[in-house]
């Protein structure tokens, strides 16, 4: 078997390309004697998910999903083997599609081989399902197997850090935050790329929900005044917003905050997701969460402390009142809630499950509505104080 | 300022208008002028509301005598009508009821609120005496042209023929033409009014609805008709059990209104206060009544008063005591059931049924009011309708179809409110669910209350829309349990061709990545059609398991039907005729035979004339159960009527012997 190379992404992916051609000629073998073929995947779910804080981010546990082969399975498995098959291509040729463009390449090979109608995908959901089936079956990133996800989020502005990213020729591209002037640098999906140094100490790194906000804050003059790095997740963190976070707290090892909006929804589906990853992806949370950051607001404290303006949860919203459900969970299942460690994070959303109260961001704007830097100013507060859990 | 307010006051004081006089108009004149309101609002439901009040007259009829009902409607077109877009049309409903009394001829056709039916609480089909009179009025309107009656009772030895014209200024019947004429048949009635009107045959307010609808709802009715550009069909009759109708129950007083109350009070004359309670309300007691007497501080005195001699001061405060007084719900007896084996039977004369589901609830109180609904959910095949059109929704009230203003009816109201998605059906949010079915609702109740007085539609109370529901929803559980038989069936077959389109893709596939050799190539399909031989031969198994259920079920049903209509003929079989029946039998069999051949002509017609398209091989199928009797019956028919050996066919029926040969001929009009 020939090692394969990626031109784009420079790197040799024959370990994913053996696993996959070791798993088809399983697969064929099992057929010629009469065998099922069995296709094992983990199950990534919250049931399957582990949490050890000396880790620091959720594992999966023992559970695996058993396809074999029978009238039921039989079209989940020849579609999965089909996709399989160009996913296989396009790391052979160094290509790289999103899930979208692989939907309609399936599309036109299917066009071509009359044969092959029967696989044909009705929807985008349909094909993506396949795909992340494989993934969790070779227990491979999707960004791996050259489908990249839509770069969104990420956002940094610092006046120390420099960046040096490999290319995929193996040459080097040196990026100093301090020259772009007011652009900000954008992480790709697979930040591991990327090498990080500080022309100069950098004391913490922030990482914001808003990407707004991050803005404003940066505008206002927040790095020209503290030596950190400021981060926008614009909402749910990317694949490349935690894999940068990771990186920045693997290589500068810095104190790092997150400060958010007080809901159910941001302590869950942001701020876990950022420092633990999430139960959909236990196959690669480990190089895409960030333990170390640290929850530095809105905290409930702070509403009666700066009497910030908050209000009730809408639970007749769809989103909010997912979340809070979804909370209620959590603190019986969540293995990250769960976790002692973990006890003042858990305080916080059971506060928020019982109050139904949510508190912005943004609020800490009505402490000193003359003053543009009163949030700056209390962040900094906070962090000096130790006001963060 | 003008001259006209310069001169004096009193001047200007308008002068009294000069009185009109003020007349009194008949009942019949102002029907007459507002045939709109009992269903004559244009020509085409001029057609619809003369059969319909015919019909519910016959059947009526037949029900309250114990006769099974036969009923011939033929339409005929006689040319083109003075209206815009009408037809000059001859309408005949024929029928075997009890006949009409000469006296009563008059006021039948042609006096308005002329009723045997009026406020009797009971659960008939007409109630108020308006309808027939106003066909006959628009008859007249229209054509000039009385309503032609020929009717005959058992007691008479000759058929009354007239003709009956309305008397608009004294709302009475004028008979014309009065003739006694020998007639086809011991007892009877048949109508024939020429006006104008259109046929609409198709669609919910067609007259083939209405007709089908009748069907349904009767399954102890035959009905033959004949219609135009549709020809003629005959359903035969399903059950030999003649719906019985009970007598109302006395009104319960949490029903009446003070003025009611009192004008209930008036009717009993001397009669003791105590024994009015007692007998003229039902749920009262003699215990009721003492303890209300202690708890509400009467007078202990007023009990034995006479009725008549109790003021009305008085009455008010029993009134206001039975009022607070808590008391049993009415009783439930007065409802009449079509039940749930006639109604299954009945449901397959209606087309190709292939599937369906009938719920008769327990008769139950809705807003104080005794009620009880029947629901039939069935799945027609080639009848036109859409996958994704409306269901066809037929409403009944006392068996009545109900035909326009769907959207307002309580019925209506209770079907889109339920969710048949869970029952497999396709449903649009808040609407009617979708697809081939028909969607039968009957409510039964001596008390329906309707939204106007052409009774199309009943008012949706939140209690009757509950109870609506639940009947719906029980036919709709039984409905799912078949679809997810067939559901299954369907996944199974799926499967099994699963298996061979995947099948060699996959191979293909795996051979493709691995680059394997076509030897690796031909030995894995070998493998793969072993795997997949057993999983088609167990998938074959379960498919062949999921249709003997299915079979098993339609056998039950089958069976459970024969069983009814089995148990329906012995019942009929070994039923001794009623002294009055020997007699009519008798005094038949002393008439010249041009009677009987003539009747066999009726019945004759009816097996010549071309099968109805709607009765399809599953009606058959059931049918085909009874076929010996149903051939015999046939036979005994046409030996009568073509031949005239109805002997050897009388032979076979047993006693009475003497009186064998009419009783056989006359078997479908003169059961009981």
């Amino acid at each position: 078997m020939p090692s394969v190379h990626s031109p784009r992404k420079g790197r040799i992916n024959t370990d994913i390309m053996k696993q996959c051609l070791a798993l088809c000629d399983h697969m064929l073998t099992d057929l010629e004697k009469a065998k099922r073929p069995v296709l094992k995947a983990t199950k990534c779910s919250l049931d399957n998910s582990l949490y050890d804080h000396r880790v620091g981010f959720l594992t999966p546990g023992d559970k695996k999903v058993s396809t074999e082969l029978n009238v039921s399975s039989v079209k989940k498995m020849s579609r999965s083997v089909f996709m399989l098959e160009i996913l296989l291509r396009n790391l052979e040729t160094g290509n790289v599609a999103n899930k979208r463009e692989l939907y309609y390449v399936s599309k036109g090979e299917i066009k071509q081989n009359p044969l092959l109608k029967a696989l044909d995908f009705a929807d985008q959901d349909e094909s993506d399902e396949v795909i992340d089936f494989i993934c969790e079956m070779i227990e491979a990133y999707r960004e791996e197997l050259n489908c990249f996800a839509n770069d969104r989020g990420g956002q940094t502005y610092s006046q120390q850090l420099v960046v040096t990213e490999t290319l995929s020729d193996g040459a080097q591209a040196v990026i100093d935050l301090s020259q772009l002037g007011t652009s900000p640098f954008q992480p790709k999906n697979r930040p591991q790329n990327l090498t990080l140094k500080a022309k100069k100490k950098i004391d913490f790194g922030i990482i914001i929900e808003s990407e707004g906000t991050a803005n404003t804050l940066v505008a206002n003059g927040f790095t020209k005044r503290h030596n950190c790095i400021v981060v926008g997740s614009q909402g749910v963190p990317s694949n490349a917003v935690r894999g940068w976070v990771k990186r920045i707290q693997d290589q500068l090892k810095i104190p790092l905050y997150f400060f958010g909006d007080l809901d159910a929804y941001t302590l869950q589906n942001i701020y876990r997701t950022l420092k633990a990853g999430s139960a959909s992806s236990l196959i690669r949370n480990s190089d895409f969460s960030a333990p170390e950051v640290r929850f530095l607001g809105v905290l409930p404290e702070d509403i009666k402390k700066y009497d910030l303006n908050d209000y009730s949860v809408n639970e007749k919203d769809a989103q909010e009142g997912r979340a809070l459900k979804k909370a209620k969970d959590a603190l019986q299942n969540d293995p990250f809630f769960r976790d002692k460690r973990n006890k003042g994070l858990a305080e916080i959303l059971e506060w928020l499950y019982k109050n139904k109260r949510r508190c912005e961001q943004q609020a800490y704007y009505s402490v000193a509505p003359r003053d543009p830097q009163i949030a700056e100013k209390i962040i900094i507060e906070k962090i000096k104080k130790g006001n963060y859990v | 300022m003008t001259k006209k307010s310069a001169k004096p006051a009193a001047e200007e004081a308008p002068k009294p208008r000069a009185s009109k006089k003020i007349t009194s108009s008949s009942t019949a004149e102002y029907f007459s002028k507002n045939l709109q309101q009992v269903g004559f609002s244009s020509p085409t439901k001029a057609v619809l509301t003369t059969v319909k009040e015919a019909m519910d007259n016959s059947l009526d009829a037949c029900e309250d005598h114990g006769i099974l009902p036969n009923i011939n409607i033929v339409i005929e077109k006689m040319g083109a009508g003075t209206m815009k877009n009408t037809d000059r049309l001859k309408i005949v409903i024929d029928d075997n009821g009890p006949g009409i009394p000469e006296n009563d001829i008059a006021k039948v056709f042609g006096e308005y609120l002329a009723s045997s039916k009026f406020g009797r609480g009971r659960c008939s089909r007409g109630q108020q005496g308006i309808g027939i009179s106003a066909a006959t009025t628009w008859a007249l309107q229209t054509t000039a042209t009385p309503v032609r009656v020929i009717t005959k009772t058992k007691d008479q030895r000759k058929a009354i023929s007239c003709s009956i014209e309305v008397d608009l200024k004294n709302n009475k019947g004028i008979v014309r033409d009065r003739q006694t004429i020998d007639w086809d048949r011991n007892h009877g009635t048949s109508v024939e009014f020429i006006m104008e009107g259109r046929v609409q045959l198709n669609g919910e307010a067609g007259l083939l609805s209405y007709l089908r609808g009748n069907v349904l709802v009767n399954p102890h009715m035959t009905l033959t008709y004949t219609l135009p550009e549709v020809g003629s069909a005959t359903y035969e009759r399903v059950t030999q059990d003649v719906p019985h109708v009970p007598d109302a129950t006395e009104p319960h007083p949490h029903t009446m209104k003070l003025g009611e109350f009192l004008a209930h009070a008036r009717l009993f004359g001397r009669t003791k206060l105590q024994t009015w309670l007692k007998t003229g309300f039902s749920r009262m007691s003699d215990k009721v009544i003492t303890d209300m007497w202690k708890a509400q501080s009467l007078p202990a005195n007023l009990l034995d008063k006479g009725v008549e001699s109790v003021s009305d001061e008085s009455l008010k405060s029993v009134y206001a005591a039975v009022q607070a007084t808590q008391l049993m719900a009415p009783s439930t007896q007065s409802v009449v059931s079509i039940g749930e084996d006639a109604m299954s039977l009945s449901v397959e004369r209606l087309g190709e049924i292939d599937f369906f589901a009938v719920a008769t609830r327990k008769p139950t109180i809705c807003d104080f009011k005794p009620i009880q609904v029947e629901v039939a959910i069935a799945r027609v095949h080639g009848a036109g309708i859409d996958g994704d059109e409306p269901v066809q929704v037929l409403r009944f009230a006392n068996r009545v179809p109900l035909q326009f203003d769907k959207a307002a009816c309580a019925i209506v109201k209770a079907i889109t409110t339920v969710n048949w998605r869970s029952y497999g059906l396709r449903q649009p949010k808040d609407a009617l669910p979708t697809g081939p079915y028909i969607l039968a609702v009957s409510i039964v109740s001596p008390f329906i209350k309707f939204k106007n007085a052409s009774k199309e539609t009943i008012d949706a109370s939140d209690e009757l829309v509950e109870e609506i529901r639940r009947a719906l929803m029980q036919a709709g559980q039984r409905l799912s349990r078949h679809l997810s038989r067939e559901t299954k069936a369907a996944d199974l077959e799926e499967k099994i061709q699963h298996i061979e389109k995947f099948g060699p893709v996959l191979v293909d596939t795996l051979v493709r990545i691995t680059k394997s050799p076509d030897k690796r190539k031909t030995a894995a399909y070998e493998g793969l059609k072993k795997i997949l031989g057993r999983d088609t031969d167990e998938a074959q198994t379960k498919l062949a398991s999921a249709e003997t259920a299915l079979d098993e079920a339609n056998l039950a049903r089958k069976k459970r039907l024969k069983a009814f209509r089995d148990e329906d003929s012995a019942l009929e079989a070994s039923r001794a005729p009623t002294p009055e029946e020997l007699e009519a039998m008798e005094a038949e069999a002393s008439e010249d035979s041009s009677s009987e051949e003539s009747f066999g002509e009726v019945s004759g017609d009816s097996d010549d004339a071309p099968k109805s398209k709607k009765k399809k091989k599953s009606d058959e199928d059931i049918l085909s159960v009874f076929a010996p009797e149903k051939t015999k019956s046939k036979a005994t028919k046409k030996d009568a009527s073509k031949k005239g050996t109805a002997k050897k066919a009388a032979e076979k029926k047993p006693e009475p012997k003497t009186t064998a040969k009419k009783a056989t001929a006359k078997a479908p009009a003169n059961k009981k």
